[in-house]
């Protein structure tokens, strides 16, 4: 019978070249991966970008630090493929973040009315997260979508601590202005 | 004060919720082809080449990585496609190569990387993460300069027998895109240093310093001067600039510990 392994034992025998092993952990993190690169604009090539990125993640798991999670390291080669992707192909990085439609079961556009109100909401926030730069929007999707911690955020992403945390604030304090009206907003500062 | 928690706490609750509902498209169960490249069988893949050092510093697949970068370069530069002018790019130690289509575009002619300062050696030294490695064949650097919070060091020479040559170091090894450079691949050859590859460009080429999150720098852009050899040791890539040939700046960059 087959013994699970966990992901330390499966890194240090892939590290010795044994592919089942490695095969575990393409298994065990393939649907975050893939969730990652989707959501950080890789769209339709998803799944290009998590195939190269396994194969790079092999070929430089010499580099990988014996006790350190194995899923953000992962995710910080999914994040450079994916920029790695839209940067040479000039464009925008896809705008991933978008809701089930209604028919499809998604929401309930018919329902009572809170529930209506709160679709409709929840896509205001959909399209206000959208609308914000490129890297705001990353930063959101890691710390609040991929539920990443700040120090696992500035790992994946390759940034400073700092800019992290000066990132995310600046993209709470915009998508504020855009969910609270102006006038219930006065604080007063001084 | 209160009040700001208050709403900061809202809207990241409001963003986990979000979260949950997006739409992801199903993944592919990758393991067959994950492993299928990894055992050799295919290896190129949506017309990128990526090759970081560390893939060459194993010795059975580096040797693999070698023929496959010649077999690339041989049939870019002979099928037709090649130099008819669709977008081809590889990586090597840092640097993205691309050949495209159409003229080139015209960079300013003076241009620095961001927040590039003059220093000392030691200061770099302290502000840096990888090893700073220094061309006993040149003497000591007419100036160096740290660029980029510490991501690239340039040593800069500027009465040499050919003319100013400029050294970068970044931590290219390391699988990020540093540089981006605009080449005809047909003026791209592969050469070894210190027994480890590398790469020789001959001729100017657009040159673009690529930023941490991934953007070009367009303050950065400029005509390279002379020819530029490209190289990696363990813990630090190089790239070589000036009006050199290939034998000295060999023999440059095998004297750089």
């Amino acid at each position: 019978m087959r013994r699970a392994i966990d992901d330390a034992e499966a890194v240090a025998r892939a590290c010795g070249g044994d592919l089942d092993a490695y095969s575990v952990l393409v298994a065990r993190y393939t649907l975050r991966a893939h969730r990652a690169a989707f959501l950080l604009g890789a769209g339709e090539e998803s799944d290009d970008v998590v195939q190269e990125a396994f194969v790079k993640a092999f070929r430089h798991l010499g580099r990988f630090r014996v006790g350190e999670p194995f899923g953000p390291w992962l995710l910080r080669i999914v994040a450079n493929e994916t920029r790695n992707l839209t940067r040479s192909r000039r464009r925008r990085a896809a705008l991933a973040l978008r809701l089930p439609s209604a028919e499809s079961g998604g929401t309930a556009a018919d329902g009572p009315v809170d529930t209506v109100l709160a679709a409709e909401r929840r896509a205001e926030l959909v399209a206000a997260v959208n609308a914000l730069p490129d890297r705001e929007r990353q930063v959101l999707v890691c710390r609040y979508i991929l539920d990443l911690s700040e120090a696992e955020t500035a790992q994946v992403l390759g940034w400073p601590l700092g800019s992290v945390k000066s990132r995310t604030s600046r993209a709470l304090n915009r998508l504020r202005g855009l969910l609270v009206p102006v006038e219930q907003d006065r604080v007063t500062n001084d | 004060m209160t009040d700001r928690t208050g709403w900061q706490d809202a809207v990241e609750s409001e963003l986990r919720a979000m979260g949950r509902e997006l739409a992801v498209p199903p993944a592919s169960d990758l393991t067959a082809a994950v492993r299928q490249r990894l055992e050799g069988r295919t290896v190129r893949h949506r017309g990128v080449l990526a090759m970081g050092a560390g893939a060459l510093r194993r010795r059975p697949r580096r040797r693999a990585a070698l023929i496959v970068l010649a077999a690339l370069l041989a049939a870019l530069i002979a099928t037709p496609q090649g130099r008819a002018g669709i977008t081809h790019v590889f990586r090597f130690a840092g640097v993205e190569l691309r050949q495209e289509p159409g003229p080139m575009p015209s960079p300013r002619s003076s241009a620095s990387l961001p927040g590039e300062r003059p220093i000392s050696l030691e200061q770099a030294q302290r502000q840096v993460s990888f090893p700073i490695l220094v061309p006993a064949a040149l003497g000591r650097p007419g100036a160096i300069m740290v660029s980029d919070g510490g991501r690239v060091v340039s040593l800069i020479y500027r009465r040499t027998l050919y003319g100013q040559v400029r050294m970068d170091e970044f931590a290219g090894h390391l699988d990020q895109v540093y540089f981006e450079k605009i080449v005809n691949l047909s003026n791209v050859t592969k050469v070894e240093v210190n027994g480890t590859e590398g790469l020789w460009i001959k001729g100017p080429h657009e040159l673009v310093y690529i930023t941490r999150d991934g953007y070009s720098a367009r303050a950065s852009a400029r005509l390279t001067t002379g020819n530029t050899l490209i190289w990696a040791t363990r813990q630090v890539a190089l790239r070589l600039e000036g009006n050199l040939g290939k034998t000295a700046a060999l023999a440059i960059a095998s004297s750089a510990h």
